[in-house]
């Protein structure tokens, strides 16, 4: 009985999903390569990515709803562990930030940000994953966001604005799923759309936005002819450098802009423009279309869930998944500030790799229990 | 779906999301091919060009060699020990600073010199070296080999520096070499040339005339950076073209004898000239006191250069002013024979008669101005020189008039620059009725008294020692008056690179020699000229006021000159008279003309001949064979 499951299990198992985010992983690896080849960054990742299939294994073979149900223990956890990470000592600093600790051995060091994610999105849905007959009730919003405040209002504090950015859209995701009315969803777009250019408007002639704020949505806003050197180094080079790749890449592989050094952070932040320089616009176009198939997949498993708490768990995952991709590849073309958010799969870090992969695990063991009661 | 749900539909709501998604992922597409696509080529040279860097290879300066091919000036390499940021900031945590104390206490320099270099690097690329010591010597580059494991960053570079002769030889013909300013970069004239920041030019003397030639083309290593301005590997060379050595027409010889003279001269302040009358090649140029033009080339970027040049700028005895073109001097009685080939010329003496009064001077108006040599009866034109009587040239004036006077000085190209090869010469100021009303707007006119002190070089007549020295040669000449200049010839270099198409080219540049201007032809009258030279050469070797110099063998035919500073009446050795004599040997065949002016020391004859005298034995010694000793001129002469 046990074999014949294993092996309807075997089949059933989502490959794709699987497979697409080891290649992804992997051209990632090559491409952390390319960024810094005297580094050991590379092979870091590769190892992640061993330890990431096992945990993805392992999370997928289990019965989410188990995990559901633990979700106040483990959401209980992340929060001790963001509170550990901002004890000086334990917690780690770099760049001004403490969102690190520090790992024995080979390990380095790990980010419970980026874990803490897969805790609030199994509590956002353990909550709302109840049967639903009607809208989206006040206090059902304010829950939601209380899940979601708690650690978003923690990693504000090591401070990471661009972490705690990504942990929005699993709420945005999980209501907007839950009934909750259109025309309130319509208003609030609309709102933002128009909101932006009004505030920035007000904001320079009342002066409330002023010194590197400012600076930084300038330089947005007119790359060409922001502070080349200063507020405006990051994007210009990564313009310069995305650019430089052409149709098919660069041909100056030896001297590129990442192994000159004239583009920072190359290979966490910058992996796409590194990799827009090596593969140029085609190699690009590959990797936007894998991450489409990849997420219309997990969308494709959503709809096959066999419950709504399922259904959220990967809705919540896709939802994190494509923001990181809009905010980090925006940002890496010019067209959004600088927030240090990785690409998922594609910049190298042990914690990023990881927890995508827990999260695809999820993924996956939903649509393999699509049958099962 | 798989489960109920019946709240609003959530079908749509997950195709509204998928949608969301390919939009999204459709925009960074789209931007993608404005970057990559549009503007790819774009951005490929902004990369291009961020990461190439040309870095110039300096191209040795030619070499100044003196008539007998003796070296003057030269680009020698200079060893200097610099620090390598390349290494020392590869690593991490590295402080610079710290290593002020080992370094200032093992190379002798002072550590505040290299907090400042220290300091000033901070916002360079790294590919730019910091300076450690300039002109290291072998000790120190010992102490450099000795140490390279404890200090793997200093290393020893060889550059290009000019080097000038010693105690400032020359240094006002030679001038000296700098870095070209920012004002002189804005100049169309510097510009049409072709210089740019940072290059370092000719700024005076022959440096800057033949700078043209001197100057070699530098070559440029391209080379890849990174964003810090490491290099990384070299793409492409091209070699420098040296520059062209040139030859000027300076004896080294002569040279030293005449700055000998001015070192050893009450003052320290004078000049010395010496000039072939037959073409004009200067020999000998000295000017006192002198500078140190290295001080320039080598050492003006520092501190201590800076203040060396303050102190330049306000040392009273003004060493940075070349006195032989831009010094202004009152002729005194070296004015005499010039006044007597233009009387005899225009006709207001005869060689038949040129006999005028002394009587012991002149009474104009009721002023009487005497004689300074007494009284001389009345003597012929070749006594006046002889003797430098005043009161005989007096009388000569008031019969020329300043009419006559301003025909002489227009002959003589008194009242014009000479045209030496040397920049910033100044012309003449030579006797007029501007002048006069200018100087003395409460008695403008001009009187027979002006008159008479024009004549005898006391006036307000103040000249160039060379303009002067050039008047006098073309007496010895017979009239034929060269133009004075130092560029004898200039040597020629060979192309550099093989292909003439490419832009990296560096055609041959063609040897030349100097294209000698003809010289002005004075048309004085052979029985007249005999007349004013044979009383010059009685100056010194008859019974005239130098005949302390003569030189038996070597006719000089000369005139002394003892000029009145302006400033009369205050005592002191600062305001004694400027001490002149001017020159040309042999008398009746001119190989050399020599002018001295010794300031503020006395009687010509006892100064300014002497010095002449010094340069002419040394001129002796070298062109006339041993075996022709001065005891067989004497006995031939006594025959």
């Amino acid at each position: 009985m046990v074999a014949v499951l294993q092996r309807q299990k075997l089949r059933d198992f989502d490959w794709l999903i699987a497979l697409l985010a080891i290649a992804i992983v992997c051209f990632g690896a090559w491409e952390i390569r390319n960024a810094q080849p005297t580094e050991t960054f590379w092979q870091k990742q590769l190892i992640g990515l061993g330890i990431a299939l096992v945990a993805m294994v392992a999370i997928a073979f289990s019965d989410y709803r188990r995990l559901v149900d633990l979700a106040p223990v483990l959401y209980a956890f992340g929060l001790v562990l963001l509170v550990i990470v901002l004890i000086p000592g334990i917690g780690l600093k770099i760049n001004g930030q403490r969102c690190w600790i520090r790992l024995p051995g080979l390990l380095g060091q790990f980010q419970p940000s980026e874990f803490v994610k897969i805790p609030v999105v199994l509590m956002l849905a353990k909550y709302f994953g109840k049967h639903r007959s009607s809208i989206l009730s006040w206090k059902e919003f304010f829950i939601g966001c209380i899940i979601l405040g708690l650690p978003i209002v923690l990693i504000l504090l090591e401070p990471d604005v661009g972490q705690s950015l990504t942990y929005l859209p699993l709420l945005a995701i999980v209501l907007f799923l839950s009934s909750v009315r259109m025309w309130i969803v319509g208003v609030v777009l609309a709102s933002c759309i128009l909101a932006a250019p009004l505030a920035y408007t007000i904001g320079v002639k009342t002066g409330l936005l002023h010194g590197y704020k400012l600076e930084r949505i300038n330089v947005i806003l007119d790359p060409e002819n922001a502070d080349k050197r200063g507020f405006g180094y990051h994007t210009w080079q990564s313009m310069v450098t995305v650019g430089d790749g052409g149709l098919l890449g660069s041909r100056n592989s030896e001297f590129s802009q990442s192994s000159l050094k004239f583009l920072p952070e190359p290979h966490t932040d910058f992996i796409f423009a590194v990799t827009a320089e090596t593969t140029g616009f085609i190699g690009c176009l590959l990797l936007l279309a894998s991450y489409a198939v990849l997420l219309t997949r997990l969308i494709t498993d959503a709809r096959r869930s066999r419950d709504r708490t399922g259904m959220l768990v990967i809705m919540a995952i896709v939802g994190g998944l494509i923001f990181q991709i809009f905010i980090n590849v925006g940002m890496a073309l010019g067209f959004l500030p600088v927030i240090g958010v990785p690409l998922p799969l594609m910049s190298a870090g042990l914690s990023s790799v990881l927890a995508t992969f827990i999260a695809i695990g999820f993924a996956i063991s939903v649509q393999l229990r699509r049958f099962v009661n | 779906m798989k489960f109920v749900d019946d709240s609003q539909n959530l079908r749509l709501r997950l195709r509204i999301i998928q949608g969301l998604i390919l939009v999204m992922l459709s925009a960074l597409a789209v931007r993608l091919y404005v970057l990559q696509i549009v503007n790819g080529a774009r951005y490929a040279e902004i990369a291009e060009n961020q990461r190439i860097r040309l870095l110039p290879i300096p191209a040795p300066r030619g070499v100044i060699f003196d008539r007998n091919g003796h070296v003057l000036v030269d680009s020698r390499p200079i060893y200097s020990i610099i620090l390598s940021r390349e290494d020392t900031e590869a690593k991490k945590g590295f402080d610079r600073y710290s290593l002020i104390k080992p370094l200032s206490a093992a190379l002798k320099i002072d550590g505040e010199i290299l907090r400042e270099r220290f300091d000033q690097v901070k916002n360079q690329p790294a590919f730019e070296s910091i300076p450690i010591k300039e002109e290291a010597e072998p000790g120190d580059i010992a102490w450099v080999d000795a140490h390279q494991l404890e200090f793997p960053a200093l290393r020893v570079e060889q550059t290009p520096q000019r080097r000038y002769p010693a105690n400032g030889m020359l240094c006002h013909a030679l001038g000296y070499v700098g870095e070209i300013s920012p004002e002189q970069v804005k100049q169309q004239e510097y510009r049409d040339k072709g210089y740019k920041p940072g290059d370092i030019i000719g700024q005076d003397g022959v440096e800057a005339v033949y700078d043209g030639y001197l100057r070699g083309r530098d070559g440029y290593r391209k080379v890849i950076v990174d964003s810090r301005g490491h290099i990384q590997t070299e793409v492409e060379r091209v070699e420098p073209q040296s520059g062209q050595d040139i030859v000027i027409t300076i004896d080294f010889d002569l040279q030293q004898a005449a700055e000998e003279q001015l070192r050893k001269s009450p003052q320290g302040r004078g000049v010395v000239i010496a000039m072939d009358p037959n073409n004009g090649e200067i020999l000998a140029f000295a000017s006192a006191p002198t500078f140190d033009p290295n001080l320039f080339s080598q050492r003006i970027t520092t501190k201590e250069g800076r203040a060396e040049y303050q102190k330049l700028l306000t040392d009273p005895d003004r060493p940075l002013l070349n006195r032989a073109i831009q010094g202004r001097y009152p002729p005194g009685s070296t004015w005499k024979p010039l006044m007597a080939t233009a009387g005899l010329q225009q006709g207001a003496i005869s060689i038949d008669d040129s006999n005028l009064v002394c009587g012991g001077g002149i009474t104009i108006g009721n002023k009487f101005t005497r004689c300074m040599g007494g009284n001389h009866g009345s003597p012929d034109v070749h006594t006046a020189i002889e003797k430098s009587c005043d009161a005989y040239f007096y009388r000569l004036g008031l019969k020329m008039k300043l009419e006559g006077i301003q025909a002489m000085v227009d002959e003589f190209d008194l009242d014009k620059r000479t045209g030496i090869d040397l920049p910033h010469e100044i012309i003449s100021t030579t006797p007029s009725r501007e002048l006069k009303a200018k100087l003395y707007p409460s008695d403008p006119d001009w009187k027979d008294i002006d008159t008479v002190y024009s004549s005898f070089g006391q006036g307000e007549d103040v000249l160039t020692p060379i303009a002067l020295l050039r008047a006098h040669s073309a007496i010895g000449m017979r009239g034929k008056m060269y133009v004075p200049h130092f560029l004898k010839e200039v040597r020629g270099i060979a192309a550099v690179g093989n292909d003439s198409t490419r832009s990296d080219y560096r055609p041959a540049r063609p040897a030349r020699v100097f294209d000698r201007i003809e010289p002005k032809d004075l048309r004085i009258p052979r029985e007249q000229s005999d007349v004013v030279v044979k009383a010059m050469w009685s100056v010194v070797n008859e019974a005239g006021t130098a005949t302390g110099i003569k030189l038996v063998g070597f006719d000089i035919a000369g005139k002394t000159g003892t000029a009145q500073v302006v400033s009369l009446g205050k005592e002191g050795s600062e305001h004694r008279d400027h001490s002149w004599f001017v020159s040309y040997a042999p008398a009746f065949k001119p190989e050399i003309s020599c002018l001295a002016l010794i300031e503020n020391a006395g009687l010509g004859s006892r100064f300014g001949a002497p010095s002449v005298r010094a340069v002419y034995d040394v001129y002796y010694a070298k062109t006339r064979p041993a075996k022709e000793t001065p005891a067989n001129n004497i006995a031939m002469k006594i025959r």
